[in-house]
C-alpha cells in the first residue's frame, strides 16, 4: 500500500512550502514533490498600474531580496524608456546589487544552513538552529551578523533605507553618490573581505566531512543558466545569457537577455503555485536547468577579481572534470560570490567617475514592451512588462530565480529521499536531509514576511486512505 | 505588527556609522498595512523632537538579525510595535527578557526577545528592554494612515516611550 510522508512546513527557508514523499509497499520512495503553498498573484494585480510603479510594487514580492526586484524591474523600465542609463548609474546599481548578494548569501549560509553544516543532520532538532551554532562557534555567528550588517549598511547608504529603497529609478538612480558615503562604504569593505575569506577558509575544512551528502544532494545532470559578461566572466547585473550542459559544453552563448523567451518555456503543475521553467529546445521536463551561485560559477570563465579567482579555481577542483554537479556545493559557491562581491564593490567605488552627478536618463515610454534581467542572489531574475499607450501595465511575466530551480529542486529531493529515507522507520535526521537539499538552493518563495507565530514542523506518515500511521513533530 | 508585512521606510534612523547610542528605540511594522504603521510612525515622531543625550531612534519594517550587534552596544532598548490583541487603542508597556526558545524558522523576522537572546549568547550581554504596543483596529491596506483609534493611541505610546527613555540609565 502506498504511503505519503509530508514535511510541512519546510523550515529554515524563505517562505512557505511543503514536501511530500510517496512511498511504495517496500517503504522506498516512489515520488517526491516540493509544493509551493502560498499564492501571491503579483503578475495579475500589477495589471492596470502605471509602469513607473512597478519597481516599488514588485519589490514587495520579497523582504529579503527586494533590491533584486528593484533592479530587474527598473531595467525593464529602462527598456520601456529605450534609454541607456549613464555609466555611473550603472556602476552604482551594480554596487547595490553586490551588497544585496553579500547580505543575502550571508543570511543563507550562516543563519539558515550552518546549523546543519556545523551541528550535523542528525543533531537534536531542538538545538539544531542558530542558537546551537552560536553556542558551538560564536565567532562564526558573529561573522555572519557582521557580513549581513555590512551588506545592509551599504544598501542603506546608497538607497536611504535597508529594505525597499527607492533610490534606483527608471533611467538610472535618483541621486549621485557623495564622497563621504563612498569613503564610508570603502571603509567597510576590508573588514567584510577578511570575514568572507576567514569563513571561506573555515568552510573548506568542513567540506571533506560531507562526502556522502555531496554524492546525493542533487547531482542530477542538468543545464546551467546564468548571465555572463561579454568576456564570459561572472556577471550579476547585466550581460548576456549562457547555458552550459552537464558536461560543460556551451549550448547557448551571448544571448541578449531580452531574448529569454526563445530559450525558456514555462510549465505548470496542479500541485504547486510555482511555475516550472524549462529550456525550450529540450522540452518539458527534459529541459531541466539550474540557476544561482552554482550555475554562475560553472558558467563563468573567470570571476575577474583576485581572491575570487583563486577561490573559483579551488571550486572547480571539487570535481575531477566538468561543471560542479552537486547542489550541495551551492554553499561553497555562495562563499566565493561573497568574496567576489566585496572585491568588486571596492573596484567599482574606486572608479574615477563614481561620484559623477549625471546618474539619470529621462524619457517617456518609447516602446510597449520592456524586459529586465539581473542576477539575484538565488539566480537569474526576469521581469517582462507590456504597457498600453497611457503607460499602464497590460501584462506581466516574472520568472524568479527559485522558479528556474523548481524542476531541479524536485529532482533533488527525490534523490535525497531515495538515498536516506526508509519509510519503514522514519527518523528525523532523514527528513532533515530532505529539507537540507532544498536549503542548498536557498529558495525564496515569494516571501513577504508573513511569519505569524510559531512555525512548527509536522511530518506525517499516512496510508493511501489518509490514515496517519506515524508522526514526528518539532517546534 | 510583530509579524511584519512588507515595507517600511527608515524614518528617523540614525546615520550609519554614527557613534553608538546607549539607548535605542526601534519602531517597527509595515507602513502600508494600516495600524501596523504605528511603530515606525511613533519612531518618526519621536525622532522629530528633542531626545535625551545618548538616545538613538530607528524605524524598521521588520526586526532582522544584524540588529543584534546594535542592541548589544546599548544599555536599554525600547521596541515600539502594533498588536492585533487587546482593545483597539490600548497601549501596553512590558519589560522583555531574552528567550532563546523563540528561534525563528525563517530569517524574515525576529521576535524582540529572540534578538535579545542573540545578544546574550553572542556578545555576553543584553540590554534591558521594553516593548510598547498599541492595539490596532485595522490592518488593511493603507499607506501611513492610522485608524482614529490608533491615531489616539500614538500619543499615549509616545508619552510612555518618553517616560522610559528619560529615566536614568540602568548604570546611573
Amino acid at each position: 500500500m502506498s504511503r505519503t510522508v509530508t514535511i510541512d512546513p519546510v523550515t529554515r527557508i524563505e517562505g512557505h512550502a511543503r514536501i511530500t514523499l510517496t512511498l511504495g509497499d517496500d517503504g522506498q520512495v516512489n515520488d517526491a514533490r516540493f509544493h509551493l503553498t502560498q499564492f501571491r498573484g503579483f503578475e495579475k494585480f500589477c495589471e492596470g498600474r502605471p509602469y513607473r510603479e512597478m519597481p516599488a510594487l514588485t519589490a514587495r514580492t520579497c523582504g529579503i531580496c527586494p533590491v533584486s526586484h528593484i533592479l530587474a524591474s527598473n531595467k525593464a523600465c529602462d527598456h520601456l524608456l529605450s534609454v541607456t542609463i549613464p555609466p555611473t548609474a550603472e556602476k552604482l546599481r551594480r554596487v547595490m546589487n553586490l551588497a544585496q548578494i553579500t547580505q543575502s548569501h550571508a543570511l543563507s549560509f550562516f543563519h539558515l544552513s550552518s546549523p546543519d553544516l556545523l551541528l550535523g543532520w542528525d543533531a537534536d532538532p531542538a538545538s539544531r538552529n542558530i542558537f546551537g551554532v552560536m553556542r558551538q562557534d560564536p565567532a562564526l555567528a558573529r561573522d555572519g551578523i557582521r557580513l549581513r550588517q555590512i551588506g545592509q549598511t551599504i544598501i542603506e547608504m546608497l538607497g536611504g533605507k535597508k529594505i525597499h529603497p527607492t533610490w534606483v529609478v527608471p533611467g538610472g538612480v535618483s541621486a549621485p553618490l557623495d564622497a563621504t558615503k563612498r569613503d564610508a562604504i570603502l571603509a567597510l569593505l576590508p573588514e567584510g573581505l577578511e570575514v568572507a575569506k576567514r569563513t571561506y577558509a573555515f568552510y573548506k575544512t568542513l567540506v571533506p566531512r560531507f562526502v556522502d551528502e555531496v554524492r546525493h544532494f542533487g547531482t542530477q545532470p542538468t543545464l546551467f543558466l546564468s548571465l555572463v559578461s561579454p568576456k564570459g566572466h561572472l556577471e550579476h547585473y547585466d550581460g548576456l545569457l549562457r547555458i552550459k550542459d552537464a558536461k560543460g559544453n556551451i549550448v547557448e552563448d551571448m544571448v541578449p537577455a531580452i531574448e529569454y523567451g526563445r530559450l525558456i518555456g514555462e510549465a505548470a503543475e496542479d500541485w504547486s503555485y510555482m511555475k516550472f521553467p524549462y529550456y525550450k529546445p529540450l522540452g518539458y521536463p527534459g529541459g531541466i536547468y539550474r540557476v544561482g551561485p552554482l550555475a554562475r560559477l560553472n558558467n563563468a570563465d573567470a570571476c575577474g577579481t583576485p581572491f575570487a579567482d583563486v577561490a573559483l579555481a579551488e571550486f572547480r577542483m571539487l570535481q575531477d572534470r566538468g561543471p560542479v554537479a552537486s547542489s550541495f556545493h551551492y554553499h561553497y559557491a555562495r562563499l566565493v560570490e561573497i568574496i567576489y562581491a566585496l572585491e568588486m564593490m571596492q573596484r567599482l567605488l574606486e572608479e574615477p567617475d563614481i561620484l559623477d552627478a549625471r546618474v539619470r536618463a529621462r524619457a517617456r515610454s518609447n516602446r510597449d514592451e520592456g524586459i529586465g534581467v539581473a542576477e539575484a542572489p538565488r539566480g537569474t531574475l526576469m521581469h517582462h512588462y507590456r504597457i498600453d499607450d497611457n503607460g499602464l501595465i497590460t501584462w506581466v511575466n516574472l520568472i524568479i530565480a527559485t522558479g528556474h530551480n523548481n524542476l531541479a529542486m524536485n529532482q533533488s529531493i527525490r534523490q535525497v529521499a531515495e538515498a536516506y529515507v526508509d519509510g519503514n522507520r522514519m527518523q528525523e535526521g532523514m527528513l532533515n536531509r530532505v529539507e537540507a537539499v532544498i536549503r542548498c538552493y536557498d529558495p525564496c518563495l515569494s516571501c513577504a514576511s508573513h511569519a505569524f507565530g510559531e512555525m512548527p514542523l509536522a511530518i506525517e506518515l499516512a496510508d493511501a486512505a489518509g490514515n496517519v500511521v506515524d508522526r514526528l513533530s518539532r517546534g | 505588527m510583530a509579524a511584519g508585512a512588507p515595507a517600511s521606510p527608515a524614518a528617523g534612523s540614525a546615520t550609519p556609522g554614527a557613534a553608538a547610542a546607549r539607548t535605542l528605540v526601534i519602531g517597527y511594522g509595515s507602513p502600508i498595512r494600516g495600524d501596523d504603521a504605528i511603530g515606525p510612525l511613533a519612531a518618526e515622531a519621536l525622532a522629530a523632537g528633542p531626545l535625551p543625550e545618548g538616545v538613538r531612534v530607528e524605524a524598521r519594517h521588520i526586526l532582522t538579525a544584524e540588529l543584534a550587534e546594535d542592541l548589544a552596544a546599548c544599555d536599554r532598548v525600547v521596541f515600539l510595535d502594533a498588536t492585533a490583541a487587546g482593545e483597539p487603542g490600548a497601549v501596553r508597556v512590558r519589560e522583555l527578557a531574552a528567550d532563546a526558545g523563540l528561534a525563528s524558522s525563517m530569517a524574515h523576522f525576529h521576535d524582540p526577545r529572540e534578538l535579545l537572546a542573540w545578544c546574550a549568547t553572542l556578545y555576553g550581554r543584553a540590554p534591558r528592554a521594553w516593548l510598547v504596543t498599541a492595539a490596532g483596529e485595522s490592518f488593511d491596506y493603507a499607506s501611513y494612515c492610522l485608524s482614529p483609534c490608533a491615531s489616539a493611541a500614538l500619543h499615549s505610546m509616545l508619552a510612555q516611550t518618553r517616560r522610559l527613555i528619560e529615566r536614568a540609565p540602568p548604570d546611573a
